[in-house]
């Protein structure tokens, strides 16, 4: 291997590729990734997370290769895979997976259809890589639908999705241990050699999946609890979910309040190259610096301005499905209802004479069960039908059903003088509150009950 | 009709029990199947058969919420020192609330026509249904009749199966039954 094709990476150790590879990543495409943040504004919180898509991707690279190495995969495959895992994070945009919401609510719904699972993310990595001529310099047109059809997971390439996109992939392998290093904490810490070197193929007539060996479950429990730990400490850290619900309001409302044309355009997703032109030359901080120049008295400036200077939201209420005696109530907090949370929105700043009323956010947060994905992973064993990981995981298949859960949260613009007003105020928040919710949740439940010709819904 | 909607009416048309997370996610997949409601349950082929994420996640968060009671069963040990558990649900009190409003649908109607007709073919066990799940998956996959003994051949060969004598013929007969398969000479047919 030449040492021109070596990279330093702080988590792997050296990262080797081939000139192709390399011409990828030289790409200005690619370099593009430099400037998204992994982790939207979570240095707000972890000062060290100024990490990007850019050296992630690298990353999931450089563990693709070593699991394709594991498991023998034909040389084709092998480098099919490699690709597929460096691409796979081409079409993000600014702020990353903070934005999708965004994205999903304002593409042109005639153009493009999501499929159930799909994030408009992917589909603009499937553009990317169909149409972006400086890659077409490196990938010949029939490697690109192979690297899209391994994105995407379609028919024919289930082993190679599971290892870019799969309960096991390369990219979860990849971020559990990135994020941890640059947030400074030990939560995703896992045996990443063990977990590579347990990995095996399984074939049946069929298909190939990615199992694992009995001997492997250790690491892979290990994996899973790396996970649940980067979820509740990290990725749902207090200050990080307020902070994507401020990036998320802020876009929307300098869209639909301020009517900014150019936010409009940057998250209306049409399918169009001429879309595609412009999505790929925003990055977090030019959006950043853009969003500031708008006029002072902008919703989207006041709030980006709120973040940049770290006056946050605040947790006003923050309870779970046991705070709610009534089950219609439960239903309507806990099933996503958006018309009950945009009514229980405008309540709470009308009660409570919040003079910012758009920045009440009500905001609904799942904790999946820790092994969610992985539960279906096979573990194999020679002479031995293949089992389900839970079924052989003694501390999963004990505690798994005890980890999901949910929690209804509030976040408002408010300030405390001190701890002794924030504890009694609290108190206030949490106990008036629940009142609305009950008054509200009957109220739209005669409604819906007794609206002529209406749709019977539970909610 | 959403996921929650469609497990809540599943449950309810069954009497308000289900025995085994196997049984639950076959029922679901038929159901699925037989009423056309489609609320985005996303069955994939797994090993084992149909599988969706959607339906554990569903349940999952049903129970969380008190809509659902989550027993466990213990029944002895498998021959590698494993405990083997069964997960039973039932429908609460509170769960059994939110249905009133549910029932009047349309949709609630076609799940609750395809638990009957599921009934009335012999209510299957999780056994029998994983079977005819995967025999209509394996049918559905090739796209052209097969004769039960060709079912046997590629559900061994391809899904290391061990099927019981007798059982194919079961699940043959309850795909009949409920409508999805027909008899195509000595094969049968999707």
């Amino acid at each position: 291997m030449s040492s021109e094709l070596e990279i330093r990476d702080p988590v792997h150790g050296f990262i080797f590729r081939e000139p192709t590879e390399q011409g990828i990543i030289d790409t200005s495409i690619f370099q593009r990734l430099r400037r998204l943040r992994q982790l939207a504004l979570a240095y707000l919180v972890y000062p060290g997370a100024v990490h990007t898509r850019f050296e992630h991707s690298l990353g999931a690279f450089h563990v693709a290769c070593r699991v394709a190495k594991q498991l023998h995969l034909p040389a084709e495959e092998e480098r099919l895979v490699r690709l597929a895992a460096l691409l796979h994070d081409i079409g993000h945009g600014p702020f990353s997976h903070v934005s999708e919401d965004v994205l999903k609510k304002h593409s042109n719904k005639e153009k493009i259809k999501l499929g159930q699972k799909q994030q408009v993310h992917e589909l603009i990595t499937a553009q990317i890589l169909r149409s972006n001529d400086e890659l077409g310099q490196w990938i010949l047109e029939k490697d690109r639908a192979k690297i899209i059809g391994i994105i995407e997971g379609q028919s024919g390439y289930s082993i190679l999705h599971d290892i870019v996109s799969g309960p096991l992939d390369a990219d979860k392998q990849d971020y559990l241990l990135r994020d941890s290093h640059f947030c400074g904490v030990r939560y995703g810490i896992y045996d990443i050699d063990f977990l590579i070197g347990s990995l095996r193929l399984h074939a049946d007539a069929d298909d190939k999946y990615l199992a694992i060996s009995r001997n492997g479950i250790y690491a892979l429990e290990q994996f899973v609890l790396a996970k649940y730990y980067m979820k509740t400490q990290v990725y749902h850290h207090r200050i990080r979910l307020i902070t994507d619900q401020m990036i998320e309001r802020a876009i929307f409302l300098g869209i639909e309040k301020d009517g900014i044309g150019w936010l409009r355009d940057l998250y209306a997703y049409d399918g169009t190259e001429e879309y595609l032109k412009n999505y790929v030359s925003w990055t977090d901080d030019r959006l950043i610096t853009k969003i500031l120049e708008e006029p002072a008295g902008t919703r989207v400036n006041s709030i980006f301005r709120r973040l940049v200077e770290r006056r946050l939201l605040k947790c006003i209420l923050n309870v779970n499905q046991n705070d709610f005696a009534d089950p219609a109530a439960r239903m309507m907090v806990f099933a996503e209802s958006d018309k009950f949370h945009t009514a229980l929105e405008g309540m709470i700043a009308d009660h409570f004479k919040i003079d910012e009323k758009d920045l009440v956010i009500c905001k609904l947060v799942t904790f999946p069960s820790a092994v969610k994905t992985e539960s279906q992973v096979l573990v194999v064993e020679p002479g031995r039908n293949p089992s389900h990981f839970l079924q052989e995981s003694v501390l999963f298949g004990a505690v798994n059903q005890a980890i999901l859960e949910q929690r209804f949260q509030v976040y408002a613009p408010v300030t405390y003088r001190d701890e002794r007003d924030k504890n009694k105020r609290s108190r206030e928040f949490r106990e008036e509150i629940l009142g609305m919710i009950g008054k509200l949740s009957e109220q739209q439940g005669s409604e819906s009950q007794s609206g002529p010709g209406q749709e019977l819904r539970i909610v | 009709m959403n996921a929650i909607q469609f497990v809540l009416a599943l449950f309810d048309a069954s009497g308000g029990r289900l025995q085994g997370r196997t049984l639950l996610q076959k029922k679901a997949y038929f159901v699925s199947l037989l009423s056309g409601v489609d609320p985005g349950l996303d069955f994939n082929a797994h090993y084992y058969g149909p599988y969706s994420a959607v339906v554990d996640s569903t349940v999952a968060q049903l129970k969380n919420l008190g809509f659902l009671g989550e027993g466990c069963m213990g029944y002895g040990v498998s021959s590698d020192g494993f405990e083997l558990q069964r997960y039973d649900y039932t429908l609460t009190a509170d769960g059994q609330k939110l249905l009133a409003a549910l029932r009047a649908s349309p949709e609630y109607r076609s799940v609750a026509s395809a638990v009957s007709k599921i009934k009335k073919a012999g209510d299957p066990g999780y056994v029998e249904l994983s079977i005819a799940a995967k025999t209509y998956f394996i049918l559905d996959k090739r796209g052209k009749p097969m004769s039960p003994s060709e079912i046997r051949r590629e559900a061994e060969k391809s899904f290391n199966w061990t099927i019981q004598p007798g059982s194919l013929e079961r699940a043959v007969k309850f795909l009949q039954q409920v409508d999805l398969t027909e008899d195509a000479g000595q094969e049968q047919a999707v």
